[in-house]
C-alpha cells in the first residue's frame, strides 16, 4: 500500500471533514464522548499494531504502557507543577524506557508465550503501581480542577477541545503507522513477524526491530494514557492498567483487522460504540444483556470475519468503482 | 458479492444505530422531577449494586405514594410544594469503572437532565462522578460511599449523608476503650488487615491512626488483593502475629473467604471487628453459622426497631417489596432520595442553586430517620453530615444485633469471641 | 515460626494441585490446537455451578457430581469446538484467541443473565472440617481436590501415553501434518481434545466449589493463572503443567507469607518471566 489512490485520498478527506463536523453537528455531549473513546481506542489499537499486526508481537498487556503514560504526567503535574504537554513526552519515554527494559529478555519469544509475557509484565506493573505510595498506590492520583487553557491541557466547559486533540493525536498515531509500514523498517517488522530465521538469515537485526517496534508502540500508548488522565481527570491502577483493557485493545485492532492501516481504527468505530450504547440501553437492568450482546458480536465477527472488518470495508470500496 | 447487498446491509446497521442512539436520547415529558442514579449495575460488584437499588427504589416509591411513616414528605405524594410533582429516578450502570462515572453522569445531567445525582457505591467511582457534577454544578447526595476523601475536596455541590470509614475507624476503638470500662476486659495488641484498593487502604490509614491515638499497639499491618484465589498467606501471617483483636476492612469476596480460612486454621483472636464486607446479604448467606460473634460496623440493623418502631414499618415495605430484609446497603442508600426530595421541596424549585441553599439548610430530626441518629445537618465547611454515626452489630444467631454504644445495645456482646468448635 | 513455615508449605501445595487441576485441561487444548482457550475460567465456573446446582435442587453431594461435571462439561467442549471454533481453525491466529474470548464474555454474562450475580457457597457437604497431621492444619476438600488433581493427572498422562487415542491425541500436538499423513482424523482429535480439556476443569470446578465461593465471575483470577501455569509448563504437557501448577502454588503462599501479601501475585507472575527468560519453550515444553 505504497500509494494511495485518488479516489481512496479523497473518501478519506470526506470522512475527515464528517468527523470535523462532528461534534458542531451533534452536540449531545455523550455521543461527543463516546467518539472521544473511539479516538482513544482506535490509537491504542494501532499502537498496539505496530507491534502486533506488524511485528508479529502479541501483546496482551498495552494498559501498563498506556497506565505508564498516564501516571507520569500526572505525577508530574500534581507533584511539581509540570505542563502536562511536557509529562506527555515525559510519559511516552518513561513507556518506551520500560518498555525496551522488559521488551529485551522477551526478545527470543513468539506467539503465545510473548501474549502471556505480556499478561504477567502488565499484571506485575499494576500490582506494584497499587502498592507504590508516593504514586498514591490504589487511592491513584486526582489532578485539581483547574481553570481550564490550552495551555494546561485542561477544558472544562465543552468537550469540543478534548475532541479534537484525541483526533489529532489519532492522525499522528496513523501517520507514524503509515510511516512505519513503508518504510525500510516496515519490511523487518514483516519479516521477523514471518520467521525470525529467515529474518536473521537475511541480515537482519532482529533483537534491535523487534524493540524499536515495541518502544514506538508504548510511546504512542502512554500519550493515550496523558490524554486520559487529563479528560477524566483520576487515575488509579484500577481503571488505567487493567488486564480487561488491554485485551479490549487486543479485540479492536483483531476484529477491525491487525496489520492492515486503519483495521484497529475500524475496529474501535464498532466495538465502543456497541459496549456503550448497550450498556446505556441494557445495562442499567443489571441482566448482564449487554456484555451478552457484546460477546456474541465479538464471536460471531472472529467467526465470520476472520481478518477483520476491514475487508468488508475494502470490498465496499472496490464495489464503489 | 453484490455491491447492492452491502449498500444494503450499511443502510440497515446505520439505521439500527440512529435507533439506538435516539433511545438513548429519548426524553420524557411528564411533571416529574429526575434524579439520576449511578451504580455498578453489572459486573464483579453488581449484587451490592442491585441491593442499593432495592433501597433507593422503596425511597421513591414512599415519597411519591401516601404512607403514613415519620419520614419526610411520606404523608404526601410527591413534592406538594411543586403541585405534588413525583421523583423518578434514572439509573446507569457504571460496571464499578470510574471513567463510566464520569461519563455516565454526565450524560444523566446533559441528556436526561436530571436535577441532581445519587450513588455510586465505589469511592473511587463516586470521585469521578462527583467531578463532573460539581463541573456542570448538579447537586449530588451520596449516601453509600464511604471514602473520607470524599469531603475532603472542598466541592461546594457534594453533600454526604452517611458516615464515612474514618468515624468507623474511631468508632472501633471508642467501642474498646468503653468495653474496658464496662467489663475490665482489656486489650493491648491489633491486627489491620485490609484490602488494598481506595476503600481497603484508607481503612487501613484510620485503623493505624486511630490505634496510635488511642494507645493499641498494632502487631500486624497486612493489605491484601480482594480478588485472591487464596488466603493462607495473609492468615498466617496474623496467627504469627498473636494479636488481640483483628480489625478488618473487607468486601464480601473476602469477607467469605477470610471467614472460611480463619476457621480451617483456628485463628482466635479475642475480637474480630470488621466493616462493609461482612455485613452485606450474600455475606451469611454464604457463611452461616460460621459469620456468629463477628462485629461489624453498621448504620442500621433490624434490631433498631426496639426503640425506633419506623425502622420495622420500612423493612415490613422492603419484605413486602422485595421478600427479604432490609439490608445496611439498601438502608444506607435508602436516605438519599429523601435528603434531596425534602430539599427540593422546600427550595420550591428544581433549580440547581435553590437545591443547594437548601441543601446547606437542612435539619431532618434524627426520629424522622431509620438511623440511631440524632438528624442530619451538613457542616458549612465539608457538606459531611455533623450528625452521622455508626454502630457496631454483632452478628448472634446468624442475624445482626446492636451491641454498641451499649445503651442503645439490644443484647450484650459477646467477647471474647468464642471459638470456631462450636457452631 | 517453624510450624507455620510446615503450614504454609502444606498450603502452598493444596492450593497448587488445585491450579494443576485447572492447568492441565488448558494445556491439552492448547498443545493440540494452538488455542488459548480464554474461556477456560468460564468452564471453572460452570463446573462450579453443576455442583451448585445438583446439590441444591438434588441434594447431590459434590463428590458424586465430579462425574457429571465431567460429561456435562465434555459435552459442552465438544459442541463450542464443533460449532464455533473449528470455524476459525484455519484462519489468522488472533481470530482464534479472540473468539474464544467472545465465548468467555457470553458464557459469563449467561450465567449472571440466569442465575444473578450473587455469591453462592455450599454448605457443609461430606468433605468438611480440617485434619491435624503433624501440627499442620490440612483443609479436608482441598486435600480431596489434590487427590482429584494427582489422579487426574496421572489418567491424563497415562491417556496420552498408552492409549490409541491417547498416542494420537499426542501425535497432532508434536506434529499436525504428520499426524494427518499418517491418517489421524485431525478434526476428530480437536474435537475430543477440547471436550476433554473442557471437562478436566469442569472437574476441578466440582472440587473448588467446596471450598470457594461461587459466582459468574469466578473464572477470572483462575484463569489468568492457569496461563501462566500452562507457559510455564511447557504447552501441551501435562506433566508440565501438573509440576508448574505447584511451584506457582508454592511460589504464592511462601511469597505472600515472608515477603508481602499484597505483593503475591506479583511474585507468580515474575518467577513465570525468570523461567520463561531462561528456558523460553516452558520447563518441559519442546
Amino acid at each position: 500500500m505504497r500509494n494511495f489512490t485518488v479516489r481512496q485520498i479523497s473518501v478519506g478527506f470526506a470522512i475527515l471533514l464528517l468527523l470535523i463536523a462532528f461534534p458542531l453537528v451533534i452536540r449531545q455531549s455523550f455521543h461527543i464522548h463516546v467518539m472521544i473513546l473511539v479516538f482513544m481506542f482506535g490509537m491504542l489499537g494501532v499502537a498496539w499494531n505496530i507491534m502486533g499486526g506488524y511485528a508479529g508481537m502479541f501483546s496482551f498487556g498495552q494498559a501498563a504502557f498506556f497506565g505508564i503514560g498516564a501516571y507520569t504526567s500526572s505525577y508530574l503535574s500534581v507533584t511539581y507543577g509540570i505542563n502536562p504537554w511536557i509529562g506527555l513526552v515525559a510519559g511516552g519515554c518513561a513507556a518506551a524506557l520500560v518498555a525496551s527494559a522488559i521488551g529485551y529478555p522477551c526478545s527470543s519469544l513468539r506467539g503465545h508465550y510473548f501474549a502471556i509475557a505480556s499478561i504477567a509484565f502488565a499484571e506485575i506493573v499494576r500490582i506494584v503501581f497499587n502498592n507504590w505510595k508516593r504514586v498514591g498506590a490504589a487511592e491513584g492520583l486526582t489532578l485539581p480542577m483547574q481553570n481550564e487553557s490550552f495551555a494546561q491541557f485542561l477544558f472544562n466547559s465543552s468537550k469540543l477541545p478534548y475532541y479534537y486533540i484525541m483526533l489529532a493525536f489519532l492522525l499522528v498515531s496513523l501517520a507514524v503507522s503509515y510511516f512505519v509500514t513503508t518504510s525500510k523498517m516496515g519490511y523487518y517488522f514483516r519479516a521477523i513477524k514471518e520467521s525470525h530465521t529467515i529474518a536473521e538469515s537475511l541480515g537482519v537485526d532482529v533483537v534491535l526491530y523487534r524493540l524499536i517496534a515495541i518502544m514506538i508502540s508504548a510511546f504512542l500508548s502512554a500519550m493515550a494514557g496523558t490524554f486520559y488522565a487529563q479528560y477524566i481527570l483520576y487515575i488509579d491502577p484500577g481503571s488505567v492498567m487493567l488486564l480487561a483493557t488491554s485485551i479490549q485493545i487486543v479485540l479492536i485492532a483483531m476484529l477491525g483487522g491487525a496489520g492492515s492501516l486503519m483495521g484497529p481504527v475500524i475496529g474501535a468505530g464498532i466495538l465502543i460504540p456497541a459496549s456503550e450504547y448497550t450498556r446505556v440501553a441494557l445495562g442499567y437492568k443489571g441482566t448482564g444483556m449487554d456484555m451478552l450482546i457484546y460477546g456474541l458480536l465479538i464471536t460471531l465477527i472472529s467467526m465470520y470475519y476472520p481478518e477483520g472488518v476491514w475487508k468488508l470495508f475494502v470490498r465496499i470500496g472496490r464495489n464503489l468503482k | 458479492m453484490e455491491s447492492k447487498n452491502w449498500i444494503r446491509v450499511l443502510c440497515m446497521t446505520v439505521a439500527l444505530l440512529l435507533v439506538l442512539v435516539f433511545f438513548v436520547s429519548a426524553q420524557s415529558e411528564q411533571k416529574v422531577i429526575k434524579i439520576g442514579a449511578v451504580y455498578p449495575l453489572t459486573g464483579n460488584i453488581a449484587s451490592t449494586g442491585l441491593d442499593c437499588k432495592r433501597g433507593v427504589d422503596l425511597a421513591v416509591d414512599i415519597i411519591n405514594g401516601k404512607y403514613d411513616l415519620d419520614l419526610p414528605l411520606a404523608r404526601s405524594e410527591g413534592l406538594p410544594n411543586l403541585g405534588g410533582a413525583k421523583i423518578e429516578i434514572v439509573y446507569a450502570d457504571t460496571k464499578g469503572d470510574p471513567k463510566n462515572g464520569m461519563s455516565e453522569a454526565e450524560r444523566l445531567i446533559t441528556s436526561e437532565k436530571v436535577v441532581a445525582m445519587i450513588g455510586a457505591y465505589q469511592s473511587a467511582v463516586t470521585k469521578t462522578a462527583s467531578q463532573m457534577t460539581e463541573r456542570l454544578t448538579i447537586p449530588y447526595v451520596c449516601s453509600d460511599s464511604s471514602s473520607p476523601t470524599l469531603t475532603d475536596r472542598g466541592f461546594k455541590y457534594f453533600f454526604r449523608v452517611s458516615p464515612h470509614d474514618d468515624i468507623f475507624a474511631r468508632d472501633q476503638f471508642q467501642f474498646l476503650k468503653d468495653l474496658e470500662k464496662k467489663t475490665g476486659q482489656t486489650v493491648h495488641t491489633v491486627a489491620v488487615l485490609y484490602e488494598n484498593t481506595e476503600f481497603g487502604s484508607n481503612a487501613g490509614k484510620a485503623y493505624k491512626k486511630y490505634a496510635a491515638e488511642f494507645g493499641y499497639n498494632v502487631v500486624a499491618d497486612i493489605a491484601y488483593s480482594a480478588n485472591a484465589t487464596d488466603v493462607t498467606s495473609e492468615v498466617g501471617k496474623l496467627i504469627v502475629s498473636k494479636p488481640d483483636v483483628l480489625m478488618h476492612a473487607s468486601y464480601i469476596t473476602d469477607a467469605i473467604l477470610f471467614t472460611k480460612t480463619f476457621k480451617e486454621k483456628g485463628f482466635q483472636p479475642k475480637g474480630i471487628m470488621t466493616m462493609a464486607g461482612y455485613i452485606e446479604p450474600g455475606y451469611l448467606a454464604a457463611v452461616k453459622a460460621d459469620g456468629n460473634y463477628i462485629i461489624v460496623r453498621s448504620t442500621f440493623a433490624l434490631d433498631l426497631a426496639k426503640n425506633k418502631p419506623l425502622v420495622a414499618k420500612v423493612n415490613d415495605l422492603f419484605r413486602k417489596k422485595y421478600g427479604i430484609d432490609m439490608s445496611e446497603n439498601a438502608a444506607r442508600s435508602f436516605m438519599a432520595p429523601f435528603v434531596l426530595a425534602e430539599a427540593i421541596n422546600r427550595a420550591k424549585s428544581t433549580d440547581p442553586e435553590a437545591i443547594v441553599k437548601a441543601l446547606h439548610e437542612t435539619d431532618i430530626p434524627g426520629d424522622q430517620t431509620i438511623y440511631p441518629w440524632k438528624g442530619i445537618k451538613f457542616d458549612p465547611q465539608t457538606n459531611q453530615n455533623i450528625y452521622a454515626r455508626g454502630t457496631l452489630v454483632q452478628i448472634i444467631n446468624q442475624e445482626y444485633v446492636t451491641v454498641w454504644p451499649f445503651d442503645s445495645a439490644s443484647k450484650p456482646v459477646v467477647w471474647p469471641f468464642p471459638g470456631w468448635k462450636e457452631r | 515460626m517453624p510450624d507455620q513455615l510446615l503450614q504454609q508449605l502444606a498450603d502452598g501445595l493444596l492450593i497448587g494441585l488445585m491450579y494443576s487441576l485447572v492447568a492441565i485441561g488448558l494445556t491439552l487444548i492448547w498443545g493440540v490446537m494452538n488455542i488459548v482457550n480464554f474461556a477456560h475460567g468460564d468452564f471453572l465456573m460452570l463446573g462450579m455451578f453443576t455442583s451448585f446446582w445438583l446439590f441444591t435442587l438434588f441434594g447431590v453431594d459434590p463428590l458424586f457430581s465430579i462425574p457429571i461435571s465431567f460429561v456435562c462439561l465434555f459435552v459442552l467442549g465438544m459442541l463450542i469446538y464443533r460449532f464455533i471454533v473449528s470455524k476459525v481453525m484455519k484462519g489468522p491466529v488472533l481470530a482464534q484467541l479472540v473468539v474464544t474470548f467472545g465465548v468467555s464474555i457470553f458464557i459469563s454474562n449467561l450465567a449472571v443473565y440466569f442465575w444473578t450475580p450473587d455469591f453462592r457457597l455450599l454448605p457443609a457437604t461430606m468433605l468438611q472440617g480440617t485434619w491435624r497431621i503433624g501440627g499442620v492444619e490440612l483443609s479436608v476438600p482441598k486435600v480431596a481436590a489434590s487427590i482429584g488433581s494427582v489422579i487426574a493427572s496421572s489418567c491424563m498422562f497415562l491417556f496420552l501415553k498408552r492409549t490409541k487415542t491417547g498416542k494420537a491425541i499426542s501425535a497432532t500436538e508434536m506434529d499436525r501434518e504428520a499426524a494427518l499423513l499418517m491418517g489421524i482424523n485431525t478434526e476428530r482429535i480437536n474435537s475430543l481434545s477440547f471436550g476433554i480439556g473442557a471437562a478436566l476443569v469442569g472437574v476441578a470446578g466440582a472440587f473448588l466449589s467446596t471450598y470457594y465461593y461461587i459466582y459468574p465471575q469466578v473464572g477470572g483470577l483462575f484463569g489468568t493463572i492457569a496461563f501462566c501455569v500452562v507457559a510455564l509448563g511447557g504447552f501441551g504437557s501435562i506433566e508440565g503443567a501438573f509440576i508448574a501448577g505447584i511451584l506457582v502454588g508454592l511460589a504464592q503462599t511462601l511469597g505472600g507469607f515472608f515477603f508481602d501479601p499484597s505483593y503475591k501475585y506479583a511474585i507468580v507472575f515474575m518467577i513465570y518471566l525468570i523461567t520463561i527468560w531462561i528456558r523460553p519453550q516452558g520447563l518441559m515444553g519442546w
